[in-house]
Parts: C-alpha cells; sequence; structure tokens
C-alpha cells in the first residue's frame, strides 16, 4: 500500500500546497479501498495495485472541473481591477488637467496652451479603457466556447 | 466508448443519483457506473474523486466510515436533505434537455 501513497504523492507534487495534503490523503485513501476490493475479486496485490494506478487518470482529470470555474473567478477579478484602473486614471487626468486650465487662464490668459498637454494626458485613460475593453471581449470569446 | 465531454456536465446528478439509491463508499460508485451502462462508458478515478469532495464540501452529501464484510474500512457517503433537493432540480433540469434535445434530432 506504501507504493499507492508513493503515486498519489508524486501524482500531485505540483499541487499547491494549502491543499495538497488533503488531495493526497483522501486520494489515497480511496484508492486503497479499490486496491483492497480488487485483492478481494481475485487479484494478487501487484495487479491490483497497476490496475488501479493505470485507471486512475491523471492531475488534469482531477482539476479539470475545478479549474474552470477557479480561472473564470480570477478573470473577473481582473475585470474589476481594469474598472479601478479607469476610475483612477480618470480622476488623476481630470485634476491634471484643472491645473492646467487654471495655470492656462491664470497667468497667459491671452494664449490658450493647455490643449496639447490636456490631449497628452488623456492617452491615460484612453490606454486603461483600450486594456478594459479587450479583456471583456476576451471574456466574451472565451464565455462562447 | 463515448465521448466524456457530453457526460461530463451530468456527472454530478449521475453520483448523486448512485448515492441515494444507499449509501456507497468511492470504488462501489466507479464500479457501478461501468456495470450500469454496460461498460460503454466508465468514469476515471480522479474525476470521480474530484467530484466527490466537491460535493462533500458544498454539503450535498457527508461521509463516514463505515465496514465493510471482514471488518475493512470504507468511507461511505451520504446524502443530505440539500443533496436531495440539488439532485431533484438537476433531475428536472436533466428531462427538460431530454425532451427538448428529443423534439429537435428524432425524426
Amino acid at each position: 500500500m506504501k507504493s499507492i501513497k508513493n503515486f498519489v504523492k508524486n501524482t500531485f507534487k505540483d499541487v499547491p500546497k494549502e491543499i495538497r495534503e488533503e488531495v493526497v490523503s483522501s486520494v489515497s485513501e480511496t484508492l486503497v479501498e479499490k486496491v483492497e476490493d480488487l485483492i478481494e475479486s481475485g487479484l494478487n496485490e501487484q495487479e491490483a495495485i497497476d490496475k488501479a494506478v493505470i485507471e486512475f487518470g491523471s492531475v488534469e482529470d482531477y482539476f479539470e472541473q475545478v479549474d474552470k470555474r477557479a480561472r473564470r473567478e480570477k478573470r473577473i477579478k481582473t475585470i474589476k481591477h481594469y474598472r479601478n484602473d479607469l476610475i483612477f486614471s480618470s480622476t488623476g487626468a481630470l485634476i491634471i488637467i484643472g491645473i492646467l486650465i487654471f495655470s492656462n487662464l491664470y497667468y497667459t490668459p491671452s494664449i490658450i496652451w493647455f490643449v496639447i498637454p490636456m490631449l497628452a494626458v488623456l492617452w491615460w485613460p484612453l490606454a486603461v479603457l483600450y486594456n478594459l475593453l479587450n479583456k471583456r471581449e476576451n471574456r466574451r470569446e472565451k464565455d462562447d466556447e | 466508448m463515448i465521448n466524456s465531454d457530453i457526460i461530463r456536465g451530468h456527472l454530478e446528478s449521475v453520483i448523486l443519483k448512485l448515492i441515494i439509491e444507499q449509501d456507497r463508499y468511492g470504488y462501489e460508485i466507479a464500479n457501478c457506473i461501468r456495470e450500469r451502462t454496460d461498460h460503454k462508458f466508465s468514469i476515471k478515478e480522479a474525476t470521480l474523486y474530484s467530484i466527490v469532495s466537491r460535493l462533500e464540501k458544498r454539503d450535498l452529501i457527508e461521509s463516514y466510515i463505515g465496514e465493510k464484510t471482514h471488518g475493512k474500512k470504507r468511507r461511505y457517503y451520504k446524502i443530505t436533505s440539500l443533496g436531495n433537493a440539488y439532485y431533484y432540480e438537476k433531475k428536472q433540469e436533466w428531462l427538460l434537455l431530454k425532451s427538448i434535445l428529443g423534439t429537435l434530432l428524432e425524426e
């Protein structure tokens, strides 16, 4: 039965630490049950262990379903982050443009020059908006799949 | 062997149904699925265990250590009332899907 434990440990060695122990112990418990049943049905120990190991599948089979959900959650989180980024960049741009307009009108009211740096500053929220829209489009495509 | 992608979404209901019939342990579930489908479909243990542990985390089933014949220990799974309700809902969903596909695909 030690080889079953080793097999399970080896199979799940790349799983994040926090859940590894739990997964390994529950999976090896059930696999040992299976091996015992197989022995009972007439196989010898080595054959039973081999059969259990062959039929087990892979880590991908184990995580496939969990993964999809987790990935979706992560994606939504990043979209939220982009939204925050957009709010931050728009507020920042507005403040800078406000200062530009003020200093323009206060110190050199005869020349309107604030439009030029304003255009430069506007690229900041625009770039963030571009990223957000891209991210959304990606999500829609993936959901369609 | 049938493409398992199609069945995958319904494996939860299948496992719940088997546990509702009677308390079962992990390998017994896999065996049941294989035998009832006449070896046309068999679930990979890895998939089975991940679904079972997820069902347990969501309180749809609970586990206890029981004894099989010859005094060997087995972790048995038992349905909860939440699990029963969830299964009923899933079953309605399946019946609807079946009737829709039946109308659309059958001649």
